[in-house]
């Protein structure tokens, strides 16, 4: 019996792949299409139980079958004064200042980097594989070098404002690749034949830059800051390791997981942080949406057009 | 025309695309954005490179070096004596199986783990990038299918609760539902079967979006110009756009290998404490506290992620020279 699932499981991850490897594009479409929508449950499926789960009455458990469905008593929960519950909205309170923080130094960084990078320097191959390697180095271990380096310098973790510095630290390290890509692909597609005019006017480079170069890339600008806010609120492994006592929203999920016994609550809890990242991407969007439409019209009225940013598949690609 | 300088002429026009592509991926992605800025002085370079230079250097250069340094740093009872040698945190580490038992089935796993990521990623990302004829549609589906990147990965893997459990959706479904089975899986939730599944769905989308990037810029001339020439289904697959797409997935590979060697989280909370990676053997040493043994664990852990990287790259230069 268990063979017949295995055998399952192999047809469905080897049918599609075939489909494609020996069929053209306009044979093998619907198979392909059916798995996309496996895909798209495979990715969303977990998401969805949890939110039913979470939608449960008071004698709601953990798992199915589902209890009294459609409750919110689990997220009027959130609410109570419980000290579980209370830690949970000093996490959430704490996490939306630290992001914020996190989103302005994103979005300074990534333009200082996207600007750095519209020229070779010396030692910009160097710095470009920095950047990567700050995607690229597992969360555990930043958080347990960095926890060494403040040992090392003697500095508490999670004493004072000194102890917000190494989360903000990490929480940018994450962020800004993301923002350095965003910024890229607004210098990419940048016409710099207006800053050239400018500075043939007798424009300064600071007023040069004040009035002509950052009125057309600040909405990259905001989305770099958009990714530093959603990436530092959902992270987890990187902030680990160093935050000593100031629980962040997914380290409160990660204690109140790991610890006693589990209540719907969790659901609940994670389904909000959910529907608040979703937000976050919603508003990315209608931003880079507000521009790419800009453009249009800029092009339609004068024919040439400033090249403002747009809405690019590398910007929202996340990796 | 016959068949074979059709076949020879879409291969040097692959060929042609892969130089191309490489180019692009490699070292001199920054030279393609170095020239649309203005000439400016040196001094003008350095305050747009430092911030975010010396930001890295202090929390993530440091951090790392850091790791490296600690690993031979005698321990104390709460922490480390700096610059007092000793390799104790190495001979600690190989004084018992457990640390290489658990090295080995972290590198099967992420080996397991990245096969799978190609497996299913590779499809999913030609669907979007060939099989979506709208740009608009395009975007639409590739920002949905990429949303669940931005949400919390704890909360991702909490999800996972639910299905994976005793009585969770996958058991419900086979013991109530279709009957296939009369007692539910126990082996589901703390194994790692569901370890790898947590893992493939919270990784693949790494492998993805590069592949996505590298089939969606494809150049569909070349791959006309083969099937005009007769080349079957399966040849220009396997001579265009599969060598074409190859650099995303090195990229992919890369991802997924080392981010999931250093995986911590999902071992812990899926695994229920009863299976290790390095990254949670790590863990308890930090928590014992003892620093030292946990940053040579680190330490040899970066190594063989290291010696994974440069195994892929040699792999696709191997590629290059014939």
């Amino acid at each position: 019996m268990t063979l017949l699932w295995y055998l399952i499981g192999v047809l469905i991850l080897v049918v599609p792949f075939a489909a494609m490897v020996m069929l053209p594009i306009k044979r093998s479409k619907p198979v392909l299409t059916v798995y996309f929508l496996l895909f798209v449950v495979f990715m969303y499926g977990p998401m969805v139980a949890m939110a039913v789960l979470s939608l449960q009455g008071t004698t709601g458990s953990m798992t199915l079958p589902a209890k009294e469905l459609f409750s919110f008593h689990w997220y009027s929960e959130l609410n109570s004064s419980m000290s579980v519950m209370v830690a949970v909205r000093e996490g959430i309170g704490k996490s939306l200042w630290l992001s914020l923080i996190v989103a302005v130094i994103t979005a300074v960084l990534s333009l200082t980097l996207g600007m750095a990078f519209r020229r070779q320097f010396r030692g910009s191959g160097a710095l470009f594989y920095a950047i990567l390697l700050s995607l690229m180095t597992p969360g555990l271990l930043l958080s347990l070098g960095l926890s060494f380096l403040l040992y090392y310098v003697g500095i508490q973790k999670g004493e004072g404002a000194l102890g917000y510095v190494p989360i903000i630290g990490v929480q940018t390290v994450w962020a800004l690749p993301f923002g350095f890509l965003v910024m890229m692909s607004i210098f990419n597609r940048y016409d710099a034949r207006a800053e050239e005019a400018a500075r043939d006017l007798g424009a300064s480079n600071v007023t040069t830059f004040r009035e002509v170069t950052l009125p057309l890339i600040w909405t990259g600008v905001f989305g770099a800051g958009l990714f530093g806010f959603t990436l530092a609120l959902n992270e987890f492994e990187r902030t680990f390791l160093v935050s000593g006592t100031i629980n962040t929203l997914p380290l409160q999920l990660y204690i109140i997981t790991t610890a006693s016994v589990l209540r719907p609550y969790v659901y609940s809890l994670g389904v909000v942080t959910i529907l608040l990242s979703f937000l976050l991407i919603a508003l990315f969007l209608v931003v880079s949406g507000l521009t790419g439409r800009k453009k249009t019209r800029a092009v339609e009225e004068d024919g040439s057009g400033v090249d403002a940013p747009s809405m690019t598949p590398a910007a929202a690609s996340g990796d | 025309m016959s068949s074979d300088d059709a076949k020879h002429a879409a291969l040097e026009e692959a060929k042609r695309e892969v130089e191309e592509a490489e180019s692009l991926t490699g070292a001199s992605a920054v030279a393609v954005h170095a020239t649309t800025g203005p000439r400016r002085s040196p001094l003008v370079t350095l305050a747009w490179v430092a911030p975010g230079t010396i930001w890295l250097l202090l929390f993530l250069i440091a951090p790392l070096v850091m790791i490296v340094l600690v690993s031979v740093w005698q321990k104390t009872p709460v922490g480390f004596d700096p610059f007092a040698f000793t390799t104790e945190g190495y001979t600690k580490l190989f004084d018992t199986p457990v640390y290489l038992d658990t090295l080995k089935d972290t590198i099967i796993r992420a080996l397991i783990v990245t096969a799978l990521c190609i497996l299913i990623g590779y499809p999913i990302a030609y669907f979007l990038a060939r099989g979506v004829s709208s740009i608009r549609y395009q975007i639409a589906l590739f920002v949905f299918v990429l949303a669940p990147f931005w949400v919390a990965y704890v909360v991702r893997i909490v999800a996972w609760l639910p299905v994976l459990g005793r009585q969770g959706v996958i058991n419900y479904f086979l013991v109530e539902v279709i009957g296939v089975r009369a007692e539910p899986i126990d082996a589901l939730l703390y194994s790692n079967f569901a370890i790898i599944l947590a893992l493939v769905q919270l990784y693949v989308l790494f492998m993805v979006t590069p592949i996505f990037f590298q089939l969606a810029t494809l150049d569909n001339a070349a791959i006309e110009a083969a099937r005009d020439l007769g080349a079957t289904p399966a040849k220009v697959f396997r001579e265009v756009i599969l060598p074409l797409s190859l650099p995303g997935v090195l990229i992919g590979c890369i991802f997924v290998f080392v981010l999931v060697m250093g995986e911590f989280a999902t071992v812990r909370l899926i695994g229920g404490g009863t299976i290790q990676s390095v990254g949670t053997l790590v863990y308890d040493y930090y928590k014992l506290p003892d620093l030292p043994t946990a940053a040579a664990g680190a330490t040899i852990l970066v190594a063989v992620m290291t010696i994974g990287v440069a195994v892929l790259l040699r792999f696709s230069k191997i590629r290059e020279v014939v």
